[in-house]
């Protein structure tokens, strides 16, 4: 029997020898082929998350030419729903998710573009090796948007002056890049070594703080997404012709008002002039004697000497204080005058409605003008100093006071509007004003044009600054400080041992360059293990993100050496077009092909008792969809899925968006939530109120391999919720409409948009009478609870 | 729901083979040799082997057998969110009466969670001795204080945390951070439950809504979602649970049986497949569930004497309504506790809205008049549920844990009436199966500010109440990325002391 079902089984590409050796070995042999029915439907919720519409299915069984299979195959590579289904499999990997987590649990806005673009990345076929490398030092390499993976992970934002809670929870912050980043990419759990040196894996305590080293420059929150460059040269030249208008216009303007008693403006949370005569000053003082409430905050002092500021640290000027707000690494003395506008980069006062700060420039300079504001980015309307003096001294102690507050309106907390320039076209003849009019209406147009081409994209994708020294921490505990530890890799192999004083991005890049590399013998290992598990419901090694010592061995460790070189160095072609290095569709498409994925799944007594759990793959091991699947197949057979893909995401939840936010599961669902699960607003720790009992992670932990357990709540969910209940309805709807009134015909219909199979003459019957006593909708109902629609055959 | 092969002591030649055989790592040679520089090679994991029950695909809470003879056959875990204060309810501190106003010593250097300490202030309610063992309880908690010989305190808690999240992370699920499972979820993982017909591991959320850090509290983290607590409470049913309005009980039924008949047909194909006939049982289950439960939750059949007993048949102020609605989640505990259910979490406080403290304990402000909400709140229906317990004679088989995420300073706050968070010193009791009665363990400073004598981490509690269980903490496992998981991580000792 064994060597019989050996004969009869085709070996199609070197895949199918390697299992054929381990069958053999175990007196085991392959199943036949499976029909093209399974094959289609096996194929498309694998590879696309989604059932074959009968119209799909139809084109490949009527293909009676040789590859039809391999056209359908490549047919469904290019697809885009490919991306949405694998996507999420490596966002679950890398624990991304939407919100912060803890109790806060606040929104990440456009964390999106970071799902969109992991999507993008499979749908390109990008090479892995870039798409390892843009994931961790992508500012360095334009794709800016790739260091979402970075910051993925939950971040407790609840901060406080408590110096060890600070410590602790950077430490954590550090901890879950340094983990997530050891399981995605080499399948090593480092964490374990944050306190100890491993005790399974050569991973050394000293190593762990290295690596820790490599990300210390990296804080959680957004950035601007960098313009293009055509983006760049637009703006350049819009500017320029916005100049030229601007001089153009100048002579309609009259001479500003000389020496007005008119009050200046009230201050502005914003930003503030504060002019006055030009004078000598080695020193300037800004002292704060009333605020709008709470310690005066800063974010960032600017003194002019002509069109320079020289307050700047990089200018060599100093920066003393009467004192700093403790514990708060964004709130620190030296972002006063870092360049840096906004709340995250800003001193605030270590007293109540009061405080200075003074600055002794490099050289005494010739200044007249002070710009100064609350938070420039316009976050935080708090903390603004609404009484406050300006001096100047030469010499230590010898101050003189140049402007205050005195004679600005007094503080109404309502916005200034800008005063905006007056033409007095009127003055002017009337060939001059209509040209000056015409002219103030194209800058007026320029103006618009510029802003919306300058508007930043905002990525959550974290932020960079230059690290302070990275310590090795007593058994992990951040206040247990030892010796310094200079960034760098994994002793592993090649190991790179950078200078402490490395520049910031160039840490990650050269992480980046030893993760990618061609001779990591883990990186391409774990990544076609991966591929191998999410086809074939378990991995050559069953524990994906654990290749250490604690991990399982591999059932086929030649298999998995010869798809990892497979992946580096492709030696077999078995598509169309050429196959570049690192193309994990090259992958998938050998797997696609060979006889073994194309195996029927039927149960044998004899294989059974010899390999219960398949592992062997003497058939396809049929398996359960997980939630997101689930949801999207239940959708696509009703009719109702809308396919727009990326862009922001959609809530199942409501939100009350308080100081914590609460989010509460939708029990009525409209259009807008019938998009592909992948797109809904991923929340931490609040799961969907029916598919989120389907083992589906929340994001707060990397889960490189999901349970697929059965429950009743599942059975309540599925069963009794109304988006189910909705779903039938539609479904029956849609049964009506195409199959017409008779029962028997929409019968047929549901199990060809179902199971894409006809009923069986009994089942046929069963369901005809079902329905004409209690209803299509009831029909549907059960159709969409059935183990058959539920289960990747 | 399938396990790695247990092939984890298993020798390194194959896999030194899985490395030396590539061709395009030349690193494989250095990683075996680092390896055997570190007498890694062929190294035990532990010195026991890690137990991990077998979990049947079609009864994820069949009963299974304890690690040894447990003293406790169900938990009832009491959780009162927001960080309840110590020293306004069990932790008695002469000292700090004597020198209220002063400053605590050392003060300049604490800074705590909000910032800067204020003098030492003593509790707005005075204590009083309590019972046959005269256990000093204060009057925010008399109905409490009234049972303290059958109570077992702990006054040496330790946290590591003074933030919610991660705190109530902590009690519930030994780690900081999101994503760990939690006590129940362990508890049911390791011995499914004795009614087949309700789910093995129930959270009662407070009738003002879920805790701080929500349903982590209940989470099943890693471990298959069978195992997570499922939430309802007096007044808010299970999810999906109910028949929907629009079909009657027979069509229903009928939906289910051709359903069923449709799966039996598909299981045809595959004989023996036991996820297939998992997914058949669950839907029976559900269906029991669904005739169950809501007779569960129905309070009506409850006695007036037993209503009074709890409080929950006062109403007529906003303390008594709360207190009635918190006291009807405490009936529903009790019969849970009855039928069996493995594990309940009953929680008093929500999350916070409407500032600070007023829906849950996190007094930072206003302890005064917060505590004076919280503390009717609280006290009479749990000690409703004690009693009733105890006369029916449930508590031989049940432990009950009264826990909070950490205990609050003895200072107030520089400018304000109210205490800060401390997670250096605090209480929780236990009462039940398998512990001491009228008995204290461990103690805080003079002051109540940190644990001092015989310090009880919140793993040490977490190995407690395995052991009561029956289980071997250090033993029940779970493989998780890489790492053989237990609730206890790596620490955790037993707290012998207190076990009868």
């Amino acid at each position: 029997m064994p060597v019989d079902g050996a004969k009869r089984t085709a070996t199609r590409n070197p895949i199918d020898a390697f299992i054929h050796v381990q069958l053999a070995a175990h007196q085991l042999s392959a199943s036949p082929a499976a029909d093209r029915v399974t094959l289609i439907r096996r194929l498309y919720l694998v590879l696309l998350g989604l059932p074959p519409s009968p119209a799909e299915l139809a084109t490949f069984v009527g293909d009676r030419k040789p590859g039809a299979f391999e056209r359908l195959v490549e047919r469904a590579l290019a697809d885009p729903r490919y991306g949405e289904r694998w996507g999420r499999h490596w966002l679950d990997v890398i624990r991304f998710a939407e919100s912060n987590g803890f109790e806060t649990n606040r929104e990440r806005p456009n964390a999106w573009r970071f799902r969109d673009y992991v999507i993008a990345a499979f749908n390109d076929d990008k090479p892995y090796d870039q798409f390892i490398r843009e994931q961790i030092a992508g500012d360095t390499l334009g794709a800016a948007v790739g260091t979402g993976f970075l910051v993925g992970g939950p971040v407790d934002i609840v901060k406080s002056p408590d110096p060890v809670l600070t410590a602790q929870q950077r430490a954590d912050e550090l901890d879950d890049m340094v983990n997530t980043t050891g399981t995605a990419f080499l399948g090593l759990t480092l964490g374990c070594a944050r306190c100890h040196s491993h005790k399974f894996d050569p991973i050394s305590h000293r190593e762990y703080y290295a690596l820790t080293a490599l990300f210390a420059g990296v804080q959680h929150g957004e950035r601007a997404q960098p313009l293009p460059t055509p983006q760049q040269a637009r703006l350049q030249a819009l500017e320029a012709r916005i100049r030229e208008r601007e001089t153009q216009l100048a002579r309609f303007l009259l001479p500003p008002p000389t020496a007005t008693n008119a009050p200046r403006p009230a201050v502005d949370f914003l930003r503030n002039d504060d002019r006055f005569p030009p004078v000598a000053a080695k020193f300037v003082r800004f002292t704060i004697r009333a605020t709008t409430g709470g310690e005066p905050g800063l974010d960032e002092l600017e003194v002019w000497a002509g069109d320079h500021n020289v307050a700047l640290a990089t200018t060599g000027t100093k920066v003393t204080a009467s004192g700093t707000l403790p514990g708060y690494e964004i709130h620190r003395l030296q972002h006063l005058n870092d360049g840096r506008l906004g709340n995250d980069h800003s001193w605030i006062s270590s007293e109540p409605g009061r405080g200075w700060v003074q600055l002794e420039l490099a050289q005494t300079e010739r200044v007249e003008r002070l710009t100064w504001g609350r938070d420039r980015e316009g976050r935080f309307k708090d903390r603004l100093a609404t009484d406050y003096l300006i001096e100047v001294a030469t010499e230590p102690g010898q101050w003189r006071e140049v402007a205050s507050s005195a004679g600005r309106k007094p503080f109404s907390g309502a916005p200034q509007p800008a005063p905006k320039p007056v033409y007095y076209f009127e003055h002017f003849s009337a060939t001059d004003a209509a040209e000056g009019r015409q002219r103030l209406a194209e800058l007026q147009s320029l103006r618009q044009e510029r802003d919306s081409v300058a508007k930043p994209t905002l990525l959550y994708a974290g932020t960079f600054t230059q690290p302070a020294a990275t310590h090795r921490l007593h058994r992990g505990d951040p206040m247990q400080k030892r010796e310094r530890v200079a960034p760098g890799t994994l002793g592993l192999f090649q190991p790179r041992q950078l200078a402490p004083e490395t520049p910031e991005p160039d840490r990650r890049a050269q992480l980046a360059d030893w993760l990618a590399s061609p001779e990591n013998p883990l990186t391409a290992r774990v990544i076609v293990n991966r591929l191998w598990q999410h086809h074939f419901g378990v991995g050559l090694v069953d524990t994906p993100s654990d290749f250490g010592r604690n991990g399982s061995k591999p059932t086929h460790p030649e298999l998995l050496d010869w798809l990892a070189r497979e992946l580096v160095e492709p030696t077999v072609n078995p598509g169309p077009g050429p196959v570049q290095p690192w193309s994990l569709k090259h992958l998938h498409r050998l797997i696609l092909t060979s006889a073994t994925w194309r195996q029927a799944n039927t149960p044998r007594p004899d294989a059974l008792k010899v390999d219960a759990a398949s592992r062997l793959l003497w058939r396809f091991p049929p398996r359960r969809l997980e939630a997101e699947a689930i949801r999207d197949s239940i959708l696509t057979v009703s009719g109702n899925l809308d396919s727009t893909p990326g862009g922001p995401s959609f809530f199942l939840h409501e939100v009350d968006r308080e100081n914590v936010y609460h989010y509460h599961p939708k029990e009525v669902f409209s259009p807008a939530e019938a998009r592909r699960m992948v797109y809904a607003f991923k929340v931490r720790m609040e799961q969907d109120g029916i598919f989120g009992a389907f083992d589906c992670p929340d994001g707060s932990l990397v889960m490189p391999r999901r349970n697929l357990s059965t429950t009743p709540l599942q059975a309540l969910n599925l069963f009794n919720s109304r988006f189910m209940l909705q779903q039938a309805e539609i479904l029956a709807a849609r049964l009506q409409r195409e199959a017409g009134p008779n029962p028997a015909a929409q019968v047929q219909h549901a199990w060809q948009l179902a199971f894409n199979r006809k009923p069986a003459r009994a089942e046929a019957k069963e369901a005809v009478a079902f329905t004409r006593t209690h209803g299509l909708a009831a029909l549907c109902r059960a159709v969409l609870n059935a183990n058959e629609f539920l289960f990747i055959p | 729901m399938s396990q790695p092969a247990a092939s984890l002591q298993g020798p390194l030649t194959n896999r030194r083979r899985f490395f030396a055989d590539t061709s395009i790592g030349l690193g494989a040679i250095a990683l075996t040799h680092l390896l055997s520089r570190q007498g890694l090679l062929g190294a035990s994991v532990s010195g026991q082997e890690p137990i991990r029950p077998l979990i049947p695909p079609g009864q994820p809470y069949a009963p299974r057998p304890a690690h040894f003879a447990p003293r406790a056959k169900n938990v009832l875990l009491i959780f009162c969110s927001g960080g309840c204060s110590q020293l306004d309810t069990f932790d008695y501190k002469p000292e700090l009466i004597r020198r209220h106003g002063q400053p605590l010593p050392g003060t300049e250097k604490i800074i705590t969670f909000q910032g800067e300490q204020g003098a030492l202030n003593r509790s707005p309610w005075a204590f009083r001795p309590r019972g046959q063992c005269g256990k000093m309880i204060s009057d925010l908690v008399p109905h409490l204080g009234a049972l303290a010989d059958d109570l077992c305190f702990i006054h040496s808690m330790k946290g590591k945390t003074n933030t919610h999240g991660p705190g109530e992370n902590y009690m519930s699920t030994g780690y900081t951070l999101d994503g760990f499972p939690s006590l129940g979820a362990w508890a049911t993982y390791a011995l499914g439950s004795a009614d087949q017909s309700l789910p093995a591991y129930v959270a009662i959320p407070d009738p003002r809504g879920k805790p701080q850090n929500s349903v982590n509290n209940w989470a099943p983290g890693f471990l298959p979602a069978a195992f997570q607590g499922t939430e309802f409470n007096a007044t808010t049913p299970i999810r999906n649970l109910a028949r929907p309005p629009a079909f009657t009980a027979e069509h229903d039924q009928a939906t289910r049986s051709f359903l069923r008949r449709l799966n039996e047909r598909h299981a045809e194909q595959f004989p023996g497949d036991s996820q297939l006939a998992a997914r058949i049982a669950s839907y029976e289950l559900a269906a029991r569930m669904q005739l169950t439960i809501p007779e569960l939750a129905d309070l009506s059949s409850e006695p007036a004497h037993i209503l009074r007993l709890y409080g929950a048949d006062e109403g007529g102020s906003k303390t008594n309504e709360l207190r009635a609605a918190y006291a009807r989640n405490c009936i529903l505990a009790r019969r849970l506790v009855e039928q069996g259910v493995r594990f309940v979490q009953l929680f008093n406080g929500a999350y916070q809205t409407g500032g600070e403290g007023v829906s849950n304990w996190d007094g930072h402000k206003d302890l005064l008049n917060q505590y004076s909400l919280h503390g009717p709140v609280l006290d009479r229906p749990t000690a409703g549920l004690l009693i009733d317990l105890k006369q029916r004679g449930l508590l031989d088989d049940t432990l009950v844990v009264w826990c909070t995420e950490f205990g609050r300073m003895p200072t107030f706050q520089k400018g304000s009436q109210g205490r800060d968070h401390n997670p250096n010193g605090f209480t929780c009791w236990l009462a039940g199966a398998g512990v001491k009665k009228g008995f204290s363990h461990g103690s805080t400073d003079e002051f109540g500010y940190q644990s001092v004598e015989q310090i009880v981490t919140v793993h040490d509690l977490h190995a407690t109440i395995l052991h009561l269980l029956g289980l071997d903490h250090e033993r029940l496992t779970y493989y998780h990325n890489g790492i053989e998981r237990r609730l206890t991580d790596v620490e955790g000792d037993v707290v012998k002391n207190i076990l009868s």
